[in-house]
């Protein structure tokens, strides 16, 4: 199982995904928005990070401009999860180096965790745009 | 249309006209410009004067196609053979289209142009055209979008809330729950599904509408692409016991170069809607042809059909066919002018056939190589 960080700004739905991480064993720990998010990595050093956009203070973006995804840390996997499909921002997310896009609104919990464990054994290579949008 | 201009008037009358025309001309509240029948420009109205910022002494003498820089939603200078002066010259008849003109300071200003022919005994004499600054009808446009895409993206975060919580319960995260409770939580699912497809459409709309719609292609197989959509959509199809079948046709390669998710919304629509709109028991077939320079996707369906006086509007906005409405109440009318915006923006082209009882077709070509870009208006 992995270490995974949350950065979602909405607090019921970072509680939701905790909880259904850890309910199939990973080890997760929940961040609020970017800047706290930086603050979480250095202790933490998360496999995976499920990354929100649109959050107060730091967004998304700015936080992976600021993790030096691609140089710093190219082993780590992020996901984006958003609800901003199709958009610019999305495009901006995988020029930074995200791993993959999916859509909040459109996803299960079952499906969620299936993305993340797909997402974790696909190769560092693998960039993939398809957006998981199984309810 | 043409204007036709008959001259047979005494000397004093024709001054005292021509000052009239001068006044009415000179008091237009729009751009005015009129040429001669080779382009050269012979008056300009004070309006068109300030939108462009040059005086008459500027213009006057100078051809039109050169001397008014037109260019194009990508700040490249628009093709002479696409600009609405040189097309009312082709074909003698009114243009109107919008553009952005360069002013004499180098600013870019858009513009709503409609040029006319002018005829005299069936003989080109010149043309006029007629143009109006439309750049607070653009500012007001991009508020507008704007604002449905940041109120669509409010909307989506309780309801993400909701359908995770509701998921959370059906599958019993937070202990057993009943078959009659599962019921209502699939229910309540299902509405939250219904809103986020409401809300795609809105979003999607509005992109396209503000021309803010990114496509980034990537090399795909398109059978695989339908396929997925298929697999996602079959359950829809057997709650209605409808056979929604698959083919592949041809033997060259069906690998094209586009975006996939606006292929996915397309297809998915496209099969949403067949099966929506077919009876019971009906039949849909998705099949997919490679073609010499496209990809050829067709989506056909045993249903109610379109009614033939109606077939014109079908790519409308909010437009829903009269058989149709009677019979469902749950569409919006957004879907087919959704995929038609969807399918410019790939470059494709959409067309269908319709018989009313007895089914549609749906036709959508996809260029092999598309490029990436942004599409629509600055």
């Amino acid at each position: 199982m992995a270490r995974i960080l949350i950065v979602e700004d909405d607090r019921d739905l970072n509680a939701a995904y905790v909880t259904i991480l850890q309910s199939v064993g990973h080890d997760v720990v929940a961040a609020y928005d970017g800047k706290d998010a930086l603050a979480k990595v250095k202790e933490f050093d998360p496999e995976l990070i499920l990354l929100d956009l649109l959050m107060p203070i730091m967004g998304g973006l700015e936080f992976l401009q600021q993790y030096k995804l691609l140089k710093a840390h190219p082993n780590v996997k992020v996901l984006i999860f958003t609800n901003m499909e199709n958009s610019p921002e999305v495009n901006e997310a995988y020029k930074l180096g995200a791993h993959r896009c999916i859509i909040k609104s459109w996803t299960a919990p079952h499906n969620l965790a299936k993305v993340i464990d797909d997402t974790l054994k696909a190769k560092n290579t693998d960039n993939s745009s398809a957006a998981a949008s199984a309810s | 249309m043409a204007k036709k201009i008959v001259m047979a008037k005494p000397e004093a009358a024709i001054t005292e006209e021509q000052a009239e025309v001068e006044a009415l001309f000179n008091s237009i509240g729009d751009g005015a410009i009129t040429t001669d029948k080779f382009g050269r420009i012979t008056r300009i109205n004070p309006m068109a004067q300030r939108i462009l910022g040059y005086d008459e002494a500027e213009l006057v003498g100078e051809w039109f196609p050169k001397k008014i820089v037109a260019l194009k939603a990508d700040d490249t200078p628009a093709n002479l053979i696409d600009r609405p002066i040189t097309k009312a010259f082709l074909t003698g008849h009114s243009i109107s289209d919008k553009m952005y003109y360069r002013r004499k300071n180098g600013q870019t200003v858009p513009v709503y142009v409609s040029v006319s022919p002018i005829l005299i005994d069936d003989k080109p004499y010149g043309a006029i055209e007629v143009f109006r600054d439309i750049t607070l009808e653009e500012e007001v446009d991009r508020m507008k979008s704007e604002f449905i895409s940041l109120a669509s993206h409010q909307l989506r975060t309780p309801l993400s809330a909701i359908k995770t919580y509701s998921h959370m319960l059906a599958d019993g995260y937070m202990g057993d729950v009943t078959d009659a409770q599962k019921k209502s939580l699939r229910t309540i699912i299902g509405a939250t599904n219904r809103m986020n497809e409401l809300i795609s459409t809105l979003l999607n709309i509005t992109r396209i509408e503000s021309g803010t719609i990114a496509v980034t292609p990537k090399n795909l197989h398109i059978d695989k692409v339908v396929e997925d959509v298929i697999k996602e959509i079959s359950l829809m199809a057997a709650e209605k016991s409808i056979t929604l079948s698959f083919s592949a046709k041809g033997t060259t390669s069906r690998a094209v170069k586009t975006d996939q998710l606006i292929l996915k919304e397309v297809v998915t629509n496209l099969i949403t809607n067949a099966i929506k709109y077919t009876p019971e028991g009906g039949t849909v077939k998705v099949s997919v042809k490679a073609q010499v320079s496209d990809v050829l996707i067709k989506v056909s369906d045993s249903g109610w059909g379109i009614p033939a006086h109606e077939q014109e509007q079908i790519f409308t906005k909010f437009f829903r066919a009269q058989n149709i409405v009677k019979r469902e109440t749950t569409g919006t009318g957004l879907g087919l002018y959704l995929v038609k915006g969807l399918i410019d923006a790939l470059g494709g082209e959409i067309w269908f056939k319709s018989s009313e009882d007895k089914g549609t077709s749906f036709y959508i070509t996809l260029p092999r190589r598309q490029t990436t870009k942004t599409m629509g208006n600055k």
